[in-house]
């Protein structure tokens, strides 16, 4: 006889969710719906009417941890619709401010991270707050990584929480030599922390892996299973650093095989809750006897890719550019801290080639006629796809298609099979950023949809 | 309190001819900043730099002593130089920032640091901070109107000017001096500069203006800690000539008086304007 038992809100990712889990005697997870709850904000109906240089910079507000992703996602899709070509320096600091948001993005998730994790060979949790060694120095570190990332941001985007230099034909300002002389320095003294930091990681991570049992942070220990956090969709994926559009002479990402579904064609419907654990980690679950409706609640539309969810991030780039394929929870955490060397290794090659007197605005900036355009920025988190059409220089259509958004409903099929006491462990995985998968329909106080997007 | 706190007070001037040779006074900004900007003690300085039209200044980030050199000499006009103080430690990569800028923009600075709205990392990359006397300031097109109508002077032709004793001077490169009472100018005032309450940039780190000193000698007000180190080594490195204020006329005296006066009639304006309207008035940033 199956229970359903709710994990509402979670913890340690951006943005607000909930895991509602149908599970058996054991406590495995028969079916499993993660489901965002954050309050839906609207950018892509807003948006509409506004101009092509202020979309990009409201939608860059989806998120602060990936505002870059949403940035040069919205503005290279203007760019897309309008046909604009960047200068070629404008475009190599693009990808130096891409590079150090992954960075700082990566870092900052091992800390949400680590405290599910192990000092490898004990049963301790480590607590990344604590100021006790060895942990001290690996939160330091994180901590140093993150300035790094966020003081390149900051020089090469003019801002590292929205950054203010990208503009549509290019970037408003190059950098001084002396300030490509200072990103050089950091990322320099960066890379070494890098490797270390990331040999340390995965060192953590395949320990967690190996081990017979295994804790949500300071809670109670519960066998896990073979297979944890395996699922059979898709990867999909652009580039391994950067970026594909229409503008390209071979575009990655075909907008034709995308297609969106609503949350009812694919959640769950209404539950009763039935399992409640009053010990669990951090707060409890919900008390036993309340009800949840995945399909009305979720705040998310489902997009598919070829008919199907598919999984975006750092596993889904490595699986399609380097042939890599450990799966599972474990197999996505270690893939992202193998991303850590690209960062550094890609923003020193192209400052290498950044003439700094060159110029970083095209020399003309069409208007626009209403063609579709689009821009799939690999953000941190996986392919940020946006689509948008400009007319006179105004925005007549936009559509964010978010790394998290993709990853929702593939997640909660990798959920299937795992004690749910883990479920959390599995969702961190995919390095969650809800507010920016949220960002679909119109919802009243009451939570009841009162209107929904639909594909055009 | 008018002039402000401050540790030590002197009449200056540069011991760099070349830099004399074009400054409006004793040559201290630019000295200061030159000397700075060789022992390191800041990677660049926004300074008022030559604009588009003539007299109009630029804020710019100087990083060479040549760049300094060219924003020599008073610009009798608005230069938002505040505009850079963010940009100056992104895209220019400075992490040690000279400013140099009128008591309002000096109270912008200090502000940003410890209230840094939208200032992100800009409060700790302040290196030095020199302010510059200030009785008031002219919008472009009222200058443009006091030097070309009132002075009969083409802006392209002159090379100083001056405001002292009671009168505005333009000074021609042909030799000319052209003079009109400053009571014909208050008209082009920018009317903000009204209700300013500081005259020797207070909140600066060294001050410095003509007023006290003889000409070709400015008074310099050493004011903070970081101002005091780096102007002693200066000093004791010998890029100033240096007099004890009280033994040059009309010193400290004069400087006074003027600040005294500037304040007391900018606070009635203020006053007025708690009452301006029939039971109502106009804001009042002070408070």
């Amino acid at each position: 006889m199956s229970k359903v038992v709710e994990v509402s809100p979670t913890t340690r990712h951006e943005g607000h969710t909930k895991l509602v889990l149908k599970v058996n005697d054991d406590g495995i997870i028969e079916r499993g719906d993660w489901l965002s709850i954050t309050p839906v904000r609207g950018i892509e109906k807003l948006a509409i009417g506004k101009t092509m240089h202020q979309a990009p910079k409201i939608s860059s507000r989806v998120c602060g941890i990936c505002p870059i992703a949403h940035t040069l996602a919205g503005i290279e899709a203007m760019e897309g619709s309008i046909g604009c070509e960047i200068p070629d320096d404008a475009y190599l600091l693009r990808v130096i401010l891409q590079c150090a948001n992954r960075l700082h993005s990566h870092a900052l998730h091992n800390i949400l991270t680590l405290p599910d994790m192990y000092l490898p060979g004990t049963d301790v949790h480590i607590n990344p707050f604590t100021a006790e060694e060895p942990v001290r120095s690996v939160a330091l570190r994180i901590q140093k990584l993150r300035e790094i990332g966020q003081t390149i941001g900051e020089i090469v985007g003019g801002e590292p929480i929205h950054p203010s230099n990208p503009r549509i034909g290019g970037m408003y300002k190059n950098i001084s030599p002396r300030a490509k002389a200072k990103c050089y320095d950091l990322l320099k003294e960066g890379k070494d922390l890098a490797r270390e930091h990331m040999e340390f990681m995965i060192t953590v991570l395949k320990d967690w892996d190996a081990r017979p049992t295994a804790s949500v942070a300071a809670g109670y220990e519960v066998e896990k299973t073979e297979k944890f956090g395996f699922h059979d969709q898709g990867y999909m994926a652009v580039d391994p650093l950067y970026a594909s559009t229409n503008l390209d002479a071979e575009p990655k990402w075909y907008p034709e095989r995308w297609t969106e579904v609503r949350p009812w064609d694919w959640y769950m419907g209404e539950q009763e809750i039935t399992l409640d654990d009053p010990n669990y980690p951090n707060h409890a679950t919900t008390p036993a006897g309340g009800k949840a409706w995945p399909q009305m609640e979720a705040c998310t539309a489902v997009p598919m890719y070829d008919g199907a969810p598919v999984e975006v991030g750092p596993r889904a780039r490595l699986a399609i550019f380097r042939n890599y394929d450990r799966k599972g929870a474990m197999g996505l955490q270690i893939a992202r801290q193998m991303e850590y060397m690209d960062c550094f290794y890609s923003a020193i090659e192209a400052l290498d080639a950044l003439d700094t007197s060159g110029s970083v605005i095209a020399d003309e900036i069409p208007q626009g006629d209403g063609s579709l355009g689009w821009a799939a920025n690999e953000a941190p988190r996986g392919a940020d796809v946006h689509l948008a059409k400009v007319k006179d220089g105004r925005v007549q259509w936009y559509s964010l298609l978010v790394p998290t958004t993709w990853n929702f409903p593939v997640c909660s099929r990798a959920l299937e099979g795992a004690p749910w006491q883990l479920a959390e462990v599995i969702v961190r995985a995919y390095d969650p950023c809800v507010s920016c998968a949220t960002h679909m329909m119109v919802v009243d106080e009451e939570k009841k949809v009162v209107a929904q997007k639909l594909v055009q | 309190m008018v002039l402000g706190n401050y540790k030590t007070a002197v009449s200056a001037r540069a011991a760099d001819a070349d830099i004399l040779k074009c400054s409006q006074d004793g040559g201290i900004v630019t000295q200061l900043f030159t000397y700075a900007l060789e022992e390191g003690i800041i990677d660049g300085a926004i300074v008022a730099a030559p604009g588009d039209e003539p007299w109009k200044p630029e804020p710019v980030v100087a990083t060479t002593k040549a760049e300094l050199l060219a924003a020599r000499g008073t610009k009798y006009t608005i230069s938002p130089n505040m505009m850079l103080i963010k940009e100056a430690t992104r895209s220019y990569g400075l992490d040690k920032v000279g400013i140099v800028g009128t008591p309002c923009q000096m109270q912008a600075l200090r502000k940003a640091q410890l209230y840094p709205m939208a200032m992100r990392k800009v409060p700790d990359k302040i290196a030095l901070a020199i302010g510059i006397f200030c009785m008031e300031n002219f919008p472009y097109m009222g200058l443009e109107t006091i030097v070309e109508d009132h002075c009969q002077t083409k802006m392209e032709s002159a090379v100083k000017m001056d405001i002292g004793k009671g009168k505005f001077s333009v000074y021609t490169e042909r030799g000319a001096l052209s003079q009109i009472p400053l009571a014909a100018t208050h008209k082009y005032e920018q009317p903000g500069c009204h209700v300013c309450l500081d005259y020797v940039a207070n909140l600066a780190d060294v001050s410095t203006g003509s007023v006290g000193s003889p000409d070709g000698w400015s008074t310099v007000f050493v004011r903070t800690k970081k101002g005091e180190d780096v102007w002693s080594k200066a000093v004791n490195a010998g890029y100033f000539e240096t007099k004890d204020i009280a033994s040059v006329k009309p010193g400290l005296d004069l400087v006074t008086k003027l600040a005294t006066g500037k304040i007391d009639k900018n606070k009635k304006t203020l006053e007025a304007r708690a009452t301006l309207g029939v039971n109502k008035g106009l804001r009042n940033p002070y408070i």
